[in-house]
């Protein structure tokens, strides 16, 4: 009777995520490891260029986004940034589109604070270095490690406890910015080891934000396999997998890597947790100017777009534009398809992955939670190049590619990796004493789930859902490959006229992006308030 | 000497201290006993620096004849010791002494941790992590932590209530020697009238904030 239940209960999961994500990888192997696709890729002319742009970006974008967080959440009260959550809800795709409106010659920056009569030589958006996708990519993870780090410190387990450790440190003589350094920091950066190892491992691998603002000539190594992987030549496919192969090789061993410096270094720096109390070494305002600064630059971004997507002719160095017509926003309601596609497949991944979690925690032990968490954490940290690459060959082999069921599953997988990962918490600490209470009263099994313990945690049931439906709407790497064509969604549309001129219509579809998860989180908190009144 | 002027502390409309003036000298400890929630943590935060916002303090903090105002908990020179003995669990016992050592030459910093293990009666346990030690012993290890950043007086939040009983005398006695024989003044808060040192002046914050002796 039990293990029927059981079987039955995993059975969802198992089919919606750990068969495709297993088979995916499996279906990856013949084909890649074939020689004459590695010695064409050696020999194609952009690849060091490309090897040692993904490495200066990857590298740098994520040093700078830790140190810009840590600088933050050491100058702030961890109360003020509870806004860090906000930040996170702009898809990093609408992200990168606005700020190449901000950066660039005719952009909003240099309107505003350059002027003359020609735009500023300065190049900043798909520059040669790769500056513009480094600070899009610091601007996106910024948030996120923000984000990171004051779950760590608000935690209900640790909030108190860093409290009096700050205190006791500060009693001793030792500032608040030292004391924050040497005696919080130190425990909360090994809880956000894969926050970090998902940062990274995005920053060298992002193909979407790079094919808007990153480098072209040559381009990272992701944006090179990503043209391979979409070309019409056999040949060129073969070469882009081997060299998705080598690009998630590079980043394990790097991440390996790191790994081992930190190892080594740790007990050569373990002096400076010692080094005498400067009580004159007071908590930096610099972070608050930090943080001040990035919410600045993100109303910058949305105003960009704001501006960009009802400006019909704007010549520089004006302000705002000469004439504005929602022309863009016609063309966008002409042609409905990529919105209501990303919608609904935002609405049944959601709804789905949701299932396929709550039955998995109603069915399974606690015990077997670990092996799903191990497979969600392994596709939030793998590059999603791969992960998708395996899910296309997937869908190529049951024949199910340019379907809707095809992108579906394309879709479904990273949104069940990340509720999977965000339910897990709140759903598992749930009182079992509330099941006996309950069951006292009469009222068991489905009707203990729907009248007592769904609504009791229908606040992180709701908000798992609004997440589940965000992460759907900015898929472009799985949704591109699925869609093999016939269909299009919202970031594939946004991508597609990115290289194109039309500004306006550029905008509306990064702000239809942005839009789209934020009425799911606008949903999600009305409904979830709470309905007493605070005294 | 540690003198409290007028010291008044409100919470909203609730007087949670009223009108507390008291003098400690170098060596003497006076336990201030109250309910939990009475205000007596209040106290002790408004004299350590760190009383939240929220509540309203006025008079005065005098500290060898200086007046502390608002100076932040780093300039102060008051140390504390809290329920938790707070031993930092990325540190060892001899890194959690030397974090408060302040600024002088190397060796003479590892000197004086070395006494405070030897006082603490943990010679030998410099490299070891916090939580290999037993209760007394950790808390032993804080005590000689705040002694070590050379404060001009101590604050001692309940430092006893989270001790075994058959601990909890041996501990009590061992702090107040070693503060005692520092000579600097201390003020304890606790709701257990056991905790007061012999012959110690005893006060007890009852309604509204009056405090008055025992």
């Amino acid at each position: 009777m039990l293990p029927v239940k059981q079987v039955a209960g995993a059975s969802l999961l198992m089919l919606l995520f750990v068969v495709p994500l297993g088979l995916g990888f499996v279906l990856l192997g013949p084909g890649i490891f074939d020689g004459a696709s590695f010695t064409a890729l050696f020999q194609h002319p952009q690849f060091f260029g490309a090897i040692g742009l993904t490495l200066f970006t990857g590298l740098v974008s994520t040093g700078l986004a830790l140190l810009l967080a840590v600088a933050i959440v050491m100058g702030t009260v961890p109360r003020l940034l509870s806004g860090s959550g906000v930040l996170l809800a702009l898809p990093h795709l609408a992200l990168a589109l606005g700020l190449g409106f901000v950066l660039a010659p005719t952009g909003l920056l240099a309107r505003l604070f350059v002027g003359g009569e020609t735009p500023p030589n300065w190049e900043m958006v798909q520059d040669p270095a790769g500056f513009g996708l480094i600070v899009a990519l610091v601007l996106k993870e910024t948030p996120f490690l923000i984000w990171a780090m004051v779950a760590v410190l608000e935690s209900d387990e640790l909030r108190l406890r860093y409290r009096q450790e700050m205190l006791a440190a500060r009693s001793m003589g030792h500032g608040p910015g030292s004391s924050f350094l040497k005696v919080v920091l130190p425990q909360v950066l090994p809880r956000i080891t894969w926050p970090l190892v998902a940062v990274f491992s995005y920053g060298l691998t992002v193909v979407d934000m790079a094919l808007v603002i990153g480098p072209a000539q040559p381009p990272t190594l992701a944006q090179l396999l990503w043209t391979d992987l979409n070309d019409g030549e056999t040949s060129a496919n073969g070469r882009g997998a081997a060299g998705t192969l080598l690009l998630t090789a590079l980043t394990g061993l790097l991440l390996l890597g790191i790994w081992a410096l930190t190892k080594l270094m740790r007990p050569k720096l373990r002096f400076l947790l010692t080094t005498p109390a400067r009580p004159e070494w007071g908590a930096t305002s610099l972070g608050k100017w930090f943080w001040a600064g990035l919410i600045l630059v993100y109303s910058a971004i949305i105003l960009a777009l704001m501006l960009q997507s009802v400006s019909l002719h704007w010549p520089y160095p004006d302000i705002l534009a000469q004439q504005f017509s929602t022309k863009a926003w016609q063309n966008v309601a002409q042609n409905l398809s990529p919105l209501l596609v990303s919608l609904g497949l935002a609405i049944a991944t959601s709804c789905a992955a949701l299932l396929a979690v709550v039955v998995w925690f109603e069915t399974q032990n606690e015990r077997r939670d670990r092996v799903m968490l191990v497979a969600a954490v392994l596709v939030l940290c793998v590059p999603a190049l791969m992960i998708a690459l395996g899910q296309y060959r997937l869908l190529l082999t049951l024949g199910m590619t340019g379907t809707l069921t095809g992108l579906f599953i394309a879709h479904l997988l990273p949104v069940v990796a990340y509720v999977f990962v965000m339910l897990h918490g709140p759903y598992r600490a749930y009182d079992k004493r509330w099941k006996a209470a309950s069951a006292g009263l009469g009222v068991a099994g489905v009707g203990f789930l729907r009248k007592v313990k769904w609504p009791m945690l229908y606040k992180p049931l709701l908000s798992t859902l609004a997440v589940g439906f965000a992460v759907s709407v900015v898929q472009f790497i799985p949704a591109q490959l699925a869609a093999a064509g016939r269909f299009s969604t919202l970031p594939m549309e946004a991508v597609t006229l990115s290289s194109g001129g039309n500004r306006a219509l550029i905008s509306v579809y990064g702000l239809m992006l942005m839009l789209l998860p934020l009425i799911g989180f606008l949903v999600a908190s009305r409904l979830t308030r709470s309905r007493w009144q605070d005294a | 000497m540690l003198e409290l002027r007028d010291v008044s502390i409100h919470l909203n409309n609730e007087m949670l201290v009223n009108k507390l003036s008291l003098s400690m000298i170098a060596g003497e400890i006076v336990t201030v006993m109250g309910q939990s929630g009475s205000g007596k943590s209040s106290l002790l935060s408004f004299i350590g620096g760190d009383l939240p916002d929220i509540f309203k303090a006025t008079g005065d903090v005098v500290l060898n004849g200086e007046i502390l105002g608002r100076l932040p908990p780093e300039k102060r020179g008051v140390a504390r010791l809290f329920q938790d003995d707070l031993l930092f669990p990325h540190m060892t016992v001899g890194e959690n002494l030397l974090f408060a050592v302040p600024a002088m030459p190397a060796q003479e910093r590892l000197a004086m941790v070395r006494t405070a293990l030897q006082r603490a009666e943990l010679e030998g346990f410099e490299h070891r992590a916090p939580h290999t030690l037993s209760g007394g012993q950790r808390q032993r290890v804080a005590l000689m932590r705040a002694l070590l950043s050379k404060p001009k007086a101590i604050l001692l939040d309940e430092p006893f209530s989270k001790l075994d009983r058959a601990l909890r005398s041996q501990i009590r006695n061992y702090v107040f020697s070693h503060i005692q024989a520092r000579g600097i003044p201390a003020l304890l808060v606790t709701h257990d009238r056991e905790d007061a040192p012999l012959g110690g002046r005893v006060m007890e914050i009852i309604r509204d904030g009056e405090v008055r002796d025992v």
